[in-house]
This record gives structure tokens, C-alpha cells and sequence, in this order.
């Protein structure tokens, strides 16, 4: 079984670049009212495709989320 | 900075009337840890691995780009002030004024732009076809940009000629012989307080400026209205802010996709193997027009200062520093790229530094050059137009724009 990692989002760094939408669009949306990202899914990946997310976020609003268990032990459930 | 190694020139503009300095480059490179470049009364240090340009721009509260300036040189205060765009600004200034104008630049809404852009290089292309060639710069990697920020701008397409002519004299004011005599265009102000030191930059700023008054009393869905109107939560700009935000979309929206779009068709002249190939495929994949950026490097470096005392690489750098971050060098980085100075289209990760180095001041206009350049060549391909290049190209002496000035291509 493959490592997950929880996403969070800082809003306040947050440019509005878009690459997040790009890359995950499931995940990441920018609301077109602010200009910055929001999160719009289970923001849960494989750890290396969440690391890879948050290298290529611009400003550094995407963070691996380090208040939850970083590494789940399972996906969680999806609805 | 103490007693570091000496980097070879890589700043006189001369040198980049033959290109980039590639060999001085490579030495510099080589070098275990950072050089420093003596330049006027001081220096910089020479950021030129792909990894520590990485680490520049990641770092923007360590690497400031509102001290002093981002280009080599430092502005007096007052000049600072009035020159002071979206590019030479830190967070959380730099980040309310981003937010004002990305909403339009996202992936998702540059492509309501295709079929506008689409249109514009399907008549560019035909006349240039027809005439069976001529100056490509002029006739097609200059207007295309132009055309398509103009609309998303909202500028009368009557006035793009005038802003193509401004435009061009701001690309000499990167060159050490700018032609304008100061009061050109009307300019009373001291040249000091103007983008490039030019007069055509005092014309730029006056057109936003009765642009934006227009828009303010007849609002229409375009980007100038949405920067006179924004007044929500204090996100409003002032009026500094706002002439010097419409410069930068005006110049950087053109000038950098326009040397893109110059130095891609030299590649696929030079390499005409690499065209046959994206004709043979049929479709112009992504890696084709990252490998055209990547070659391309149409913007050469940009500046930080260092706000602590660190290190990079191993060197020690002073609070108070110049890091000068050479995406030309970085581009063609060994430790990154397999065969740096092969143009293949078909590379499958490339990680290039065309929109800089992957820090807060990500090129904002990415995404639209990205699909400017993919439907421009679309339609060379859906026309088979392989281009055969005339003569040398005519090279801006800039040691900042990789810029052609002209360049004769024929139709094969």
C-alpha cells in the first residue's frame, strides 16, 4: 500500500497561480470571486504525487498538512 | 562578500549580440559553490544551477525582490518608489496586487482565449504563407502576443499599432544605445522615475492611466475595469500601483512571448528534424512547447537580495547581498537536463525556468504564452509550414531579454 498525505491550503500566501487546478483539478479550485485556491475535494494523495504537488504550488500555500496523521494508514472513505 | 572566486563576464551587452554566453556559463557552473560578478561600484553574486535558482525563489522572505530592485543595478529610493510593479514588490503587497489580476491568467480561463488567439494566428500565418515569408518577428512573434493581451486588456485594437511601437522602444531601453531623445513622446519626467529609464514608458503610463479613466465612467468586462473598480476589503490600487501594473501586462504580455515565438522558429529552422517529427506525430504534445520555452529563456535572470546572512551552495551570502538568478544558465543545467544543447521535443520532464524559478513571482502570464505558442504552432503544422531561416538573426545587445529584433524566415 502506497503512503497518503493530507494537503492543507494557507490562504494567506495564496497568488492564485493555478497550478494546483491544473495538476488536481478533483482537489483544487480558484474561485474566480478572490483569486485564491480553495479546496473542493479529499485533499489525500499518494505521498509522492502530494509532495510533488506542493513543490510545484508557487507560493508555498500548499503544505503537507501536518496536524492530521501525515500518513494514513488507508485512503479514507470516499463518498 | 569576501574573497570568492572572480565569475567571467556575462554581463557586457555586446557579448549577447552573438547569444548567450553559454561557455562562460558552463565554467561558472563547474565552479564548486557560487561566483561573485564585479559590477559597477560592487557585485553579485552568480546563481546558475538549476538547484539554487530553485532555492532563490522558493525563499522569497530570505531573498526580498522589493530591496533595492530586481534588476543588476540598485534605484535610487525615490526612483524605487515610482518604478515599483508587481515584480519588485515582497508579500503582502505583492500578493493583494497578484490576486487583483490572476483570476484571468489561471489555466482555466486562458482558455476561453483560444479561439480569439486562434483567429489572430490563422491570419498572421496566411498572410506570411502567402507573401512566402519575410521578418518573422515582425510579421508574426510580435503582432500575435500584442493582439491577444490587447483584447484580454480591453485596448482598442485601433490602438495597437501604437502600443507595438512603445513596446519596441522599451526593448531598446534593455540595450545601452536607446534612441529616444528624453522628451520623446511629450515626457517631461525625469527618466530616472521611468520603467527602463524610457520615454516611451512615460507614454505607456499616461495611455493606462486615460484608459482606466474611461473604463471608470463606461465600465466594460475587461481586465483594466476590474483594476479601476477593485475597491473591496482595501484591495484597492493606488494610482502608482495601477500605472505600474498596466506596464508590466503590456510589456511582459508581449515581449516575452514574442522572443519565445522568435526563438522557437530558429530552433525548428536549425533543427528541422524536431519539426518533421511533430508532423510525423500530427499533434503538438505539451513536452513540444516546454522544450520551445526551455531553449527559448526569453527573460535572462532576475535579482534578489539577501535579507539574512546565509549560504548557498556551500557559499556564505551577507544580509544585504545581490543574488542574480541566471535562468539562461539554468536552463541548460547538466546535472538536470540529458544533452542540455539538443532542442528535443520529445523531452518528457522539463522542469524549465522560462516563467522563473517556481517561487511567488511565477510568471503570470504562463499559462496564456503556454497556449499562445501551442495554437501557433498548431496552425504552422495544419498549414505544413516548415520555415527555413535567411541570414542571421538581428540579436537585442541586452544582457536581461534574450530579444530578436528581426529575423528573415521563408517558407519551405
Amino acid at each position: 500500500m502506497t503512503d497518503q498525505t493530507r494537503l492543507g491550503l494557507d490562504i494567506s500566501r495564496c497568488v492564485g497561480v493555478g497550478q494546483c487546478e491544473l495538476l488536481e483539478p478533483d482537489l483544487f479550485r480558484i474561485d474566480d470571486d478572490t483569486g485564491t485556491a480553495t479546496i473542493v475535494g479529499e485533499p489525500v494523495l499518494p505521498s509522492q504525487r502530494a509532495e510533488a504537488i506542493v513543490d510545484q504550488c508557487p507560493s508555498g500555500a500548499i503544505q503537507i498538512d501536518t496536524n492530521i496523521n501525515p500518513t494514513l494508514a488507508k485512503p479514507p472513505d470516499t463518498d | 562578500m569576501t574573497s570568492a572566486a572572480t565569475s567571467p563576464d556575462i554581463v557586457s551587452p555586446a557579448i549577447y549580440l552573438e547569444g548567450i554566453p553559454h561557455r562562460q556559463f558552463s565554467e561558472i557552473m563547474a565552479h564548486p559553490g557560487l561566483l561573485w560578478h564585479p559590477y559597477q561600484d560592487g557585485g553579485f553574486w552568480v546563481v546558475s544551477r538549476h538547484s539554487d535558482v530553485k532555492a532563490v525563489s522558493k525563499q522569497p522572505k530570505l531573498f526580498s525582490s522589493a530591496v533595492g530592485h530586481t534588476n543588476l543595478w540598485d534605484l535610487e529610493a525615490d526612483a524605487l518608489e515610482a518604478r515599483r510593479s508587481i515584480i519588485d514588490t515582497d508579500a503582502p503587497d505583492h500578493t493583494r496586487i497578484r490576486r487583483l489580476v490572476s483570476k484571468v491568467f489561471t489555466p482555466r480561463n486562458i482558455n476561453l482565449w483560444e479561439n480569439v488567439t486562434r483567429e489572430i494566428a490563422c491570419e498572421l500565418l496566411d498572410d506570411f504563407q502567402r507573401e512566402g515569408g519575410g521578418d518573422w518577428v515582425n510579421k508574426v512573434a510580435a503582432p500575435l502576443p500584442i493582439r491577444v493581451i490587447l483584447s484580454i486588456l480591453g485596448v482598442p485594437v485601433s490602438d495597437a499599432d501604437y502600443l507595438v511601437e512603445l513596446s519596441n522602444y522599451l526593448v531598446e531601453g534593455t540595450t545601452d544605445k536607446p534612441t529616444l531623445a528624453p522628451d520623446a513622446f511629450g515626457n517631461t519626467t525625469d527618466l530616472r522615475l521611468l520603467p527602463f529609464r524610457s520615454p516611451a514608458s512615460h507614454a505607456l503610463f499616461e495611455y493606462g492611466e486615460q484608459l482606466g479613466l474611461k473604463r471608470k465612467s463606461d465600465p466594460k468586462e475587461d481586465v483594466v475595469t476590474q483594476l479601476v473598480m477593485a475597491e473591496e476589503d482595501g484591495n484597492r490600487l493606488s494610482a502608482a500601483e495601477y500605472r505600474n501594473l498596466f506596464h508590466v501586462l503590456v510589456f511582459a504580455g508581449n515581449e516575452t512571448t514574442r522572443t519565445a515565438i522568435a526563438h522557437g522558429a530558429m530552433a525548428f529552422a536549425e533543427f528541422p528534424d524536431q519539426w518533421k517529427r511533430l508532423e510525423n506525430d500530427g499533434e503538438i504534445g505539451a513536452p513540444a512547447v516546454e522544450e520551445l520555452l526551455r531553449w527559448a529563456t526569453p527573460v535572462l535572470h532576475m535579482r534578489r537580495t539577501a535579507t539574512a546572512d546565509t549560504e548557498l551552495s556551500g557559499t556564505p551570502v551577507s544580509q544585504g547581498d545581490k543574488v542574480v538568478m541566471w535562468y539562461s544558465a539554468a536552463n541548460r543545467d547538466p546535472a538536470v537536463y540529458e544533452h542540455p544543447f539538443d532542442f528535443d521535443v520529445s523531452r518528457e520532464t522539463n522542469s524549465h525556468f522560462s516563467f522563473g524559478g517556481g517561487g511567488p513571482h511565477f510568471c503570470l502570464g504562463a499559462f496564456l504564452a503556454r497556449m499562445e505558442i501551442r495554437i501557433l504552432l498548431e496552425e504552422m503544422l495544419n498549414r505544413k509550414m516548415a520555415l527555413r531561416q535567411v541570414g542571421a538573426a538581428t540579436r537585442v545587445a541586452s544582457n536581461f531579454i534574450h530579444g530578436i529584433l528581426s529575423v528573415e524566415m521563408e517558407v519551405a
